[in-house]
């Protein structure tokens, strides 16, 4: 294939010959297959939305790329069914009439499976300072009560937990740039 | 050569340098604090607009405390943020585990076979159970509030109890419920497919492939699938549902309670049932001849002992069991 971008008619070629691959590869991996067909079709799509930076070379490294996308895929379905479990649970305590709407539920999911994103790259105390402070809008020295610790020391936290998710988010800029990698 | 026109853009994006990112964190430490004063803030400005990378650094700043506002909105943020707090929590230990789990099949300490067959999150979960049974075993436990729990064949269950309520969650398998009486702390039940909330009952729950299977036996059962539809179950009903869709709700085979004795209760229910329930409890292969799938089956047969249900069944009814090995065992038509 030439060394370019994938085209259109590439990626048919391709959804012909690996998408039952991709799809018994998922159901191996996630046990339902429901799941499996989905994120089958997300993989593609993703290929279609942002193509890979050139096109593969024979069969087996276009597997190997498709694999990597879609082992990205499957961590971040099983983050996701974590994080909304999290909140429905949160929404069982409270009388029904308290609960948002679709919409606003969908944008409070999203915000949460970001910030646990975030969170998840930090130190337990830097991560838990982070939340109270921003979630809760707590001050910092009740944060700092709370975590038995100085409000000076609640303030270094604060200031590394911002450094590090200001880092990953100009890394992520750069790799959303770069659209994606190559295989591994 | 893969420089395409992408990776010539990241050249001329210009990031901020390490210093400028450190100075705008502290300056979101600073500012954050209650305490802080006019000066602060005053000197803060100064720096924004000292240098346009100064304004660059601070739009990341805002953009990462700008994920954090819908959480603020929320009904009670505290609790939103302690229920993310445990999801991580939780996302943290499963990251341990399946890295254990990747050394010991690195020693080979578990079978390659194990590992390859089984779906990592099932792998997962059952690694997560703080109850569970093998094939073939049944046991039956009673929880700190008097409520009695039957584990079925190869079930794993994990619960949480604390003072506001007692939860089970039901990772794979089949689990049959009394519950105690205790108004103050509502009984749920989580599988992949929903929740159920127990209003003072017996009941059983079962994982049944991508479906929930829920059979109510005494007062009744509310569930919540995935996707939110809610419906009350009461006693003598069952019903099978999955994330997106609630089935039509049939009688109870008050039957199927049985198992928690032991024994598998047919009334006139198909072999191919049967066999189907007995693949539950045994290991290897339990094959079944298309020609006597449709037998009708009557009796009780014993599930701790499934190769007496298998003689059992071949002195009942026109079949004969042939044992290849000991692992694979067929039903066939009896011969002529």
């Amino acid at each position: 294939m030439p060394a370019n971008n994938v085209t259109p008619q590439q990626i048919d070629i391709l959804y012909t010959d690996h998408h039952g691959w991709l799809n018994a590869w998922l159901y191996k991996r996630l046990g339902n297959t429901h799941d499996a067909a989905d994120l089958a079709q997300d993989v593609f799509l993703r290929l279609i939305l942002k193509p890979a930076p050139r096109g593969f070379i024979n069969a087996s490294e276009a597997r190997a790329y498709l694999r990597t996308v879609a082992n990205g895929m499957c961590i971040n379905l099983w983050h996701r069914r974590e994080i909304e479990q999290a909140w429905l649970d949160t929404l069982a305590t409270q009388p029904e009439a308290f609960a948002p709407s679709a919409e606003r539920q969908a944008i409070i999911l999203e915000a949460l499976y970001e910030v646990s994103t975030m969170l998840l790259a930090l130190p337990t105390k830097v991560a838990r300072a982070f939340l109270l402070i921003e979630a809760c809008q707590m001050g910092q020295k009740e944060v700092a009560q709370e975590l038995g610790v100085s409000t000076r020391m609640v303030r270094k936290y604060l200031a590394q937990a911002m450094l590090e998710c200001m880092q990953l988010e100009a890394r992520q800029t750069a790799a959303d740039l770069l659209t994606l990698s190559e295989p591994d | 050569m893969s420089n395409g026109p992408a990776s010539s853009s990241i050249a001329n994006q210009s990031e901020p340098p390490h210093r400028v990112m450190e100075q705008a964190a502290e300056w979101y430490a600073v500012l954050s604090s209650e305490d802080a004063t006019k000066q602060e803030y005053a000197d803060w400005r100064a720096w924004l607009e000292s240098d346009p990378t100064h304004r660059k650094a601070w739009g990341y700043v805002e953009s990462i405390s700008h994920r954090f506002e819908p959480l603020q909105t929320t009904t009670a943020p505290r609790q939103t943020a302690e229920g993310l707090w445990q999801a991580n929590t939780r996302l943290i230990q499963r990251r341990r585990v399946l890295a254990s789990i990747a050394i010991l099949v690195g020693t080979g300490l578990v079978g390659w076979g194990t590992w390859r067959h089984t779906p990592l999150p099932l792998l997962a979960r059952a690694w997560q159970a703080d109850y569970d049974t093998a094939t073939g075993e049944t046991r039956e436990l009673t929880l700190s509030d008097g409520s009695r729990i039957w584990l079925n064949t190869a079930t794993a269950l994990s619960q949480t109890y604390d003072t506001h309520k007692r939860h089970l969650n039901l990772l794979k398998g089949e689990i049959f419920i009394s519950t105690a009486a205790d108004p103050s702390r509502p009984f749920t039940v989580d599988t992949p497919q929903g929740r159920l909330k127990a209003l003072g009952t017996r009941f059983t729950v079962r994982l049944d492939g991508e479906q929930t299977l829920l059979a109510v036996y005494e007062g009744a059962v509310q569930t919540r699938t995935r996707l939110g539809k809610i419906s009350t179950l009461e006693a003598g009903q069952q019903v099978r549902f999955s994330s997106e869709a609630v089935n039509t709700v049939e009688a109870a085979q008050a039957t199927r309670e049985a198992w928690t004795r032991g024994v598998l209760v047919a009334q006139d229910i198909t072999l191919r049932e049967v066999v189907a329930e007995l693949r539950r409890y045994r290991h290897g292969h339990l094959g079944l001849a298309p020609e006597v799938a449709n037998l009708r089956v009557f009796g009780n047969f014993p599930l701790t002992n499934i190769d007496k249900t298998l003689e059992m069944l071949a002195d009942t009814l026109p079949v004969r069991i042939h044992r290849l090995l000991p692992w694979w065992v067929s039903i066939e038509p009896q011969k002529d």
